[in-house]
């Protein structure tokens, strides 16, 4: 008993502060952009200077310029829309074969015995390597580019899969078991959206390998087409050129990211 | 003798030894890129004869795989001095300020077997018999402003043909694509066209040099400031580099030495160029692939401002390029042809 019998607290020997929080990534939308202007304005500063020479370097507001022409003259869409259509399809098709087969790898053993050992022999074969065979399987068109892209988005999709699966709560599987639920059910209801997580966070890294594919599925025969354009530029040593499709894809990427992101969002709104 | 003379003599020898190398280079150590083709047995004749020893240049052999790293490999520093084709990456570093044109190395010449013009077996069959048949084929390339690229819009301009061009990065996957029929013609040189024709692969339907009769296929080049700063080491260079290259004219084309001579030439040429093949396997090849190489390494400048020319007319290189940019002409002999 305290010596003040009118306050409340004199039964609480001592007040003890949150000690929650933290560990949760906060969003703070500028810092991001502010690395990335800082980065180039020292790159302008530098070569604007001369103290970085143009053989190092190009002028980042000479790539500005670059880009800028790109897009007036239009090109900049014939480039893309190619290079977009090749990425959809064929991140697409590998990430949507790639999710079912981890699924199925996930889910039975027999299927896991077997494709496993499979999935591992050719999850560092260098697809770039297989291009020219691509060339005779599928043809010089676009038939081997999507190939090219979808067999590199294939195999670390699987693995990213069929890992999530193995990591879902093995305690909610039982209880869906102890209430009765059907095999189907489980899958449907807990299985499914307890490896959304690992799937989505697997998809970043699929589609940033697309995206690095895309360059070396259009080395060969594209007429036109960002990666074309930078093999192209390179070829030419035109690094305003080179760096301006190079952005382009980081573009991409981030873009791409960014989608991942609201759709995390979206599909795994159960979490918070 | 007595010890007077004697010491005349020994002052004379020391003397004439004193002429023999050059006192601006003596043993200094220089990097030269090559590409293992008979185009640069310049470099390679040169080195084993001790050319360019006599030159007073300690001469390090780099090989590359391609022309275009070696070109980077120039402009960094990295080697000193090298051959290659005119390309626009070529004229794009040398209008950075980074390398320099100082002369000619592999040309066409009318009279001798030079590049030829392929057409594929499937694309020779649906009637790609000639040339002038080449309006709406497929034309392979290694990348845009190559020197494939070139010759074939050259050749289509002729014909008044229009051409569709594949870029396809390396020699390798042309031929693959070649042979697959996935694209309709090509331009190569000789020791890859007629084995190719050979085998029935694809079929020679005509000689660039119809089309390019002194076309300079490929050039000497260095660094900007090599050109400019290292006019003695360079000189010296452009010296040992060009007895090589009397050497293999003569032994390969004007045949001054006979068979015999030939086959010397052949077992140099094969430690550098087919070396994973036995001799007699190799040897046909080399001999395939004889092609003039510039006398003095003389430089053709009628050919290379066409080619300057084209690469701005495709817009694959700057407008404002000039010559003087590409071109250092002060060490060797310029021919207008």
């Amino acid at each position: 008993m305290g010596p003040d019998p009118d306050t409340e607290e004199t039964d609480i020997a001592r007040q003890v502060a949150f000690r929650g929080g933290g560990f949760a990534p906060t969003p703070y939308r500028w810092i991001g952009l502010a690395v990335f202007v800082v980065l180039v304005g020292l790159a302008e500063i530098g070569t604007q200077s001369g103290f970085i020479s143009p053989l190092t370097l190009p002028k980042p507001s000479d790539v500005l310029l670059t880009f800028a022409e790109l897009y007036d003259s239009g090109l900049l869409w014939t480039h893309l829309a190619p290079s977009l259509t090749r990425l959809a399809v064929g991140a697409a098709l590998g990430a949507t074969l790639g999710i079912g087969l981890g699924v199925l790898i996930g889910l039975f053993s027999y299927i896991r015995a077997g494709m496993v050992p499979l999935v591992a022999a050719i999850f560092p074969i260098p697809k770039i390597a297989l291009l020219p065979l691509f060339v005779i399987w599928f043809g010089i068109d676009e038939a081997s580019k999507y190939a090219l892209i979808a067999f590199g988005t294939f195999t670390p999709t699987v693995v990213a899969t069929y890992g999530a699966v193995d990591n879902v709560d093995r305690t909610l599987i039982r209880m869906g078991q102890s209430f009765g639920m059907s095999w189907k059910s489980i899958v449907r209801k807990i299985i499914l959206p307890g490896a959304m997580p690992g799937i989505l966070s697997g998809l970043r890294i699929s589609l940033a390998i697309a995206i690095i594919l895309l360059v070396a599925a259009e080395m060969l025969g594209a007429e036109h087409g960002i990666g074309a354009y930078i093999l192209e530029a390179g070829a030419l040593y035109n690094l305003e050129r080179l760096f301006a499709g190079v952005v382009i894809l980081s573009l991409l990427g981030v873009l791409l990211s960014t989608a991942i992101g609201a759709i995390e969002r979206y599909v795994l709104r159960w979490r918070t | 003798m007595n010890r007077r003379k004697a010491i005349t003599l020994i002052g004379g020898a020391a003397a004439t030894a004193g002429l023999a190398t050059p006192a601006l280079s003596q043993n200094r150590k220089i990097t030269v890129g090559a590409l293992r083709f008979t185009s640069h047995s310049g470099s390679f004749i040169a080195f084993e004869r001790g050319y360019f020893a006599d030159a007073g240049l300690d001469v390090e052999l780099k090989f590359f795989q391609a022309a275009q790293p070696m070109a980077i490999a120039i402009a960094s520093g990295s080697i000193d001095y090298a051959v290659t084709a005119v390309s626009g990456g070529l004229i794009s570093l040398a209008q950075k300020g980074a390398v320099k044109v100082i002369g000619g190395a592999l040309s066409e010449e009318p009279g001798i077997d030079g590049q030829k013009i392929l057409a594929s077996d499937a694309a020779y069959k649906a009637g790609l018999t000639s040339p002038k048949k080449l309006d709406g084929k497929i034309f392979g390339m290694s990348t845009a402003g190559s020197s494939f690229h070139y010759m074939g819009s050259k050749i289509a301009t002729a014909e008044g043909a229009s051409m569709k061009f594949k870029a396809l990065q390396k020699v390798g996957a042309i031929i693959g694509a070649l042979k697959s029929g996935q694209i309709d013609a090509w331009s190569i040189v000789p020791h890859i066209a007629k084995p190719l024709a050979k085998s029935g692969a694809a079929h020679i339907i005509g000689n660039v040099s119809d089309y390019l009769p002194n076309y300079q296929i490929t050039t000497v080049f260095t660094s900007a400031r090599n050109a400019a700063e290292q006019k003695g080491m360079t000189g010296d260079f452009l010296g040992g580099f060009s007895k090589g290259v009397a050497d293999y004219n003569a032994a390969m084309i004007a045949r001054t030495g006979g068979k015999d001579g030939v086959d010397d030439m052949v077992r140099l040429i094969h430690k550098y160029v087919y070396a994973d093949r036995p001799l007699e396997k190799a040897a046909p090849s080399i001999i395939n692939g004889t092609m003039r190489l510039n006398e003095g390494a003389a430089l053709n400048l009628t050919s290379i401002e066409d080619q300057l020319k084209w690469f701005q007319s495709e817009t694959l290189v700057d407008a404002d390029v000039t010559m003087d940019t590409l071109v250092d002409t002060s060490y060797v002999k310029t021919i207008r042809a």
